[in-house]
């Protein structure tokens, strides 16, 4: 009875990702876990020992990969095994399991053990190749040590460089594998990553059901993240554009330098809540240990106000103009709207602050700044809601750009995250037709009035459908 | 029970503000609970404040919601006092009779039907308008300005967490709610006195106005005020008659004659003013003081559910947990940088000793025309030669050893093992490892392939191995 339970919970289909060592076992894992979290080497060796991602769902497991070390001394381990012959078919996976057994404590055969071990214990074998290197003989033995244990397998052709040996090895793999199939994890985008995930359902009969049933899971928690984000970024216009920063005056008279610390303080607001959305958007897609470039177009410093963020990211000027007119924006805040023009494509919208070109343009083209109460003796020096007609396609625009590059973003990449934005113009994602019903919403946060639940329904349709085409 | 159970209650409500703030799980933990309470999962608020009460030991001290509370308690208490006797007294000095002249209902009408009636438009225009607009009505309440001076002077600073955890809207309904209580407790004290003074004296009244009124115009008038209970309590409205008897006019020296005759007639007024405060002062007032806390509870509901948490909360309960990660964290490798690595910068055209690691006879027969190498012995390792084979292989090299490795295939151990084995050799004095790249690219190794191999033969410290990097 008890057996039997433990037989029922283990179930669910298990895949041991195998191979040489530094072919990409780890960065298909990762890519395949969501996780980043794995240590991705060039250095042989760099798994030293086995590793379980499974995929649980409220505390179920529905499969369990394993990441495993290289093979290490395979023509040993094959010699081994070959020393045991006559051994029959069905019982060549019992040899390989007394190999285990007899060399679980032999540093020789960590790496073998540790690898085997999940296969013998049920797992589907997930053989792992550069592709990108020509096929050579000593892969045999691997191969052969792998049939010895008598397990569903498949091998991944994984093309870690640009050169392509795929044909050579699709000759030498189809000998000992049912199933090959080409994979990138570098490059894979989801619907590769769900397609793989079918291909492993079809090693083994019972595996289909819970295999579909991830990919199931994994399609609509996909979808959650996209709403999810969307609803970041939503969330984060909404704030930022509403944002007003509140400067207690002492004296008679607001001086430049309170005037300068309220300005400053509303602009490192602004930072500090794209600097969250950023990482908020990071943590849904699970990318956590993301190293970002450190320049001016960086999401987390002052890149927000660069001139250039404010040309690509937002609306050109004849873009801004067609939209602020056709919603009406123009009206009352006509003025700003030719000086915003201007500061959009000469200089830095809020960065001109500190940066002194903005003075230029003045500091009241972008957000309000007004003095509260003087006549209660009570003073209070705000800043803001920004006025600015491109402020909000150029914070659009930014995160749109920023979750597309996170979401396509392989977890098994290991690099800097390039936030080069050389091809990104908001204006041709989102059409004039469109921004129509964004520049309502942003008309109503300029005002500083509270947005209903239709309107927010609305402009998130917009958002998500222009970043359902950046992940496109 | 369980009905109650799911009422959200203002301290409920700002606890919950405060523990949002302090904590909201993580959504493994919150996903685990709503699978637990599974039947809750249907109505948010329910499971909202299930996980509310599971979690609510973790809510800091001090509390808000005791503060305010505390201090709600007390305003309210205070202020309903000052309502109760304000009503008392007011109903007291307008009732007083000494007997000289009679006592004008049109005061007591006035605080009993005029002012409930108008204040109450003023509440239905301040429930039904929002922000700018309320804040305009708000201004005509008496109350309010007593409860803003109330909280300026004694706990403002206590309190200016208030505008962060209640919304303005919810701040009215609150306001709202309230002041329907005290103007009740009011009306209240205005029927005790009216009682009171009924009881406790033979009161005449009468009517007076500076208008020319005749007595048949008051008296539709008051009927029609009197509508709403006419029906069912008609003797409490007064006749024409009694109408036109209580009539006063003050420049008179004396009191009307047929007046003081009848003076026990006069007193039948006091059923109406009676009815009229019932109805326009408590019972008007009870179903405003009721709808304005259904009101302010759907507010705290709807508010409730649009708490900044709730959603996210919300969200983890019907999301199924979804964790793909490892179970156990990784030791990450330190990787050894390559300090002192013996290298040769050319390749000979002459050694006593070629070895190919996985490399074919002909492959390597193809590398040494290629590099123009020679030697007089040739052996092909690794690959599918079993490693007795190379053991022999190792033992027979001689002097000085080239050893061709594939650069884009890491060292394994089965390759430091067959290393390891040459360099004991000792009629070996010196083993070059030359890793090629593939033939395609005329065996050129890419950078950091060598820099792989590198840093292995760095590792194994062997004296005689050097890395050919030409």
């Amino acid at each position: 009875m008890h057996s039997d339970k433990n037989e029922k919970e283990s179930s669910y289909p298990k895949f041991a990702v195998v191979g040489h060592p530094n072919k990409g076992k780890s960065s298909i894992v990762s890519s395949l876990a969501l996780d980043d979290s794995v240590q991705i080497g060039d250095t042989p060796g760099t798994t030293q020992v086995k590793r379980s991602f499974p995929l649980i769902v409220d505390g179920k497991v529905i499969y369990e990969l394993f990441d495993t070390p290289g093979f290490q001394r395979a023509r040993r381990v094959l010699s081994w095994l070959k020393k045991q012959e006559p051994v029959s078919a069905d019982k060549r996976s019992d040899v390989v399991r007394a190999f285990i057994f007899e060399h679980r404590d032999n540093e020789k055969f960590r790496d073998e053990v540790e690898l085997l071990e999940p296969i013998v214990n049920g797992a589907g074998i997930i053989y792992v190749v550069d592709a990108s290197k020509p096929y050579g003989v000593e892969y045999e033995v691997e191969m052969e040590i792998l049939r010895w244990c008598g397990q569903p397998s498949m091998a991944i052709l994984n093309l870690i460089s640009e050169e392509d040996y795929r044909e050579q090895w699709n000759n030498a793999l189809g000998h000992y594998f049912r199933m090959v199939r080409t994979f990138n994890p570098i490059e894979s985008t989801f619907r590769e990553h769900l397609e793989l995930l079918e291909g492993m359902s079809h090693l083994k009969e019972e595996w289909r059901r819970p295999i579909k049933f991830a990919i199931t899971i994994l399609e609509d928690l996909y979808q959650k993240k996209v709403e999810k984000s969307i609803d970041i970024i939503v969330d984060n216009i909404q704030k930022t554009l509403s944002f007003v920063y509140r400067l207690n005056v002492k004296g008679e008279k607001v001086t430049p330098e309170e005037e300068e610390r309220a300005k400053i303080a509303y602009r490192e607001q602004i930072i500090k809540f794209e600097i969250e959305q950023t990482k908020a958007i990071e943590a849904i897609w699970n990318h956590r240990s993301i190293e970002k470039i450190e320049n001016i177009l960086s999401l987390e410093n002052v890149g927000l106000f660069s001139e250039e963020s404010a040309s690509i990211f937002g609306l050109s000027e004849k873009g801004l103009i067609i939209t602020g007119a056709s919603a009406g924006a123009i009206t009352g805040v006509g003025v700003d709207l030719m000086f915003a023009g201007h500061t959009l494509f000469m200089a830095s919208l809020i960065g001109g602050v500190v940066g002194g070109v903005g003075a230029m343009f003045g500091f009241n083209n972008l957000y309000e700044v007004k003095i509260l109460g003087q006549s209660v003796g009570k003073r209070e020096l705000t800043v803001g809601p920004m006025k600015n007609l491109n402020f909000p396609y150029v914070l659009l625009g930014r995160a749109l750009y920023h979750n597309a590059l996170i979401a396509k973003r392989s977890h098994a990449l290991r690099g800097t995250l390039n936030l080069d934005k050389d091809t990104f113009f908001l204006e041709q994602l989102i059409g004039s037709d469109v921004r129509k019903k964004l520049e309502e919403v942003h008309l109503q946060l300029r005002k500083g009035k509270s947005l209903s639940e239709e309107s927010i329904i609305e402009y998130k349709k917009v958002i998500r459908a222009s970043f359902e085409s950046l992940l496109d | 029970m369980q009905e109650k159970q799911n009422n959200i209650t203002l301290k409920n409500y700002i606890d919950f503000t405060q523990l949002l703030q302090e904590y909201r799980g993580n959504h493994e933990e919150n996903r685990l609970f709503a699978l637990k309470h599974e039947s809750l999962l249907k109505s948010p608020q329910s499971i909202l404040l299930q996980w509310f009460r599971d979690n609510a030991f973790r809510v800091k001290e001090p509390l808000y919601s005791k503060t305010f509370l505390e201090h709600s308690f007390t305003a309210l208490t205070i202020l309903s006092f000052i309502s109760f006797f304000l009503g008392l007294f007011t109903g007291i000095g307008l009732l007083s009779y000494s007997g000289a002249t009679p006592v004008n209902i049109i005061y007591y009408l006035l605080f009993a039907t005029f002012l409930p009636f108008i204040s109450m438009v003023i509440t239905l225009l301040s429930m039904i308008t929002k922000d700018s607009s309320f804040s305009f009505f708000k201004g005509f309440f008496s109350w309010y300005w007593v409860e803003k001076l109330l909280k300026y002077f004694t706990l403002k600073e206590k309190f200016d967490w208030v505008d962060t955890y209640l919304s303005s809207d919810l701040q009215k309904w609150m306001g709202i709610y309230k002041l329907q209580r005290f103007s009740l407790l009011f009306s209240l004290g205005l029927m005790i006195a009216l009682l009171f003074m009924v009881i406790s004296q033979d009161i005449a009244f009468s009517w007076s106005t500076t208008l020319q009124i005749s007595a048949e115009t008051f008296h539709n008038f008051i009927e029609m005020l009197a509508t709403p209970w006419e029906s069912f309590f008609p003797s409490s409205v007064p006749s024409v008659e009694l109408v036109e008897l209580s009539q006063h006019y003050r420049l008179g020296e004396k009191l009307n004659y047929e007046m003081v005759n009848q003076a026990n007639k006069l007193g039948a007024w006091w059923k109406y003013l009676a009815m009229a405060t019932l109805f326009y002062a408590i019972f008007l007032r009870t179903i405003l003081w009721l709808v304005s806390g259904y009101f302010f509870k759907k507010q705290l509901e709807k508010e409730f559910l649009s708490l900044n948490g709730t959603k996210q909360l919300l969200y983890e309960f019907n999301t199924p947990y979804v964790s793909t990660k490892a179970m156990t964290k990784e030791n990450h490798l330190d990787i050894i940088e390559e300090e002192n690595v013996p290298v040769k910068e050319s390749v000979n055209s002459q050694y006593h000793s070629i070895l190919g690691w996985n490399l074919s006879d002909n492959e390597m027969l193809l590398v040494n025309d290629s590099k123009k190498i020679q030697s007089s012995r040739i052996y092909s390792t690794g690959g599918n030669h079993s490693f007795e084979q190379d053991e022999v292989s190792a033992s027979e090299a001689k002097g000085r050893v080239l050893l061709y490795v594939k650069a884009w295939e890491p060292p394994t151990m089965d390759f430091v093992d067959f290393l390891e084995i040459l360099v004991e050799n000792r009629d070996v004095f010196e083993v070059e490892l030359f890793p090629l790249g593939t033939i395609e690219n005329n065996y050129i190794r890419s950078e950091k392939e060598l820099s792989i191999w590198k840093r292995k033969i760095e590792g194994l410290k062997f004296d005689k191995v050097w890395v050919i990097d030409a």
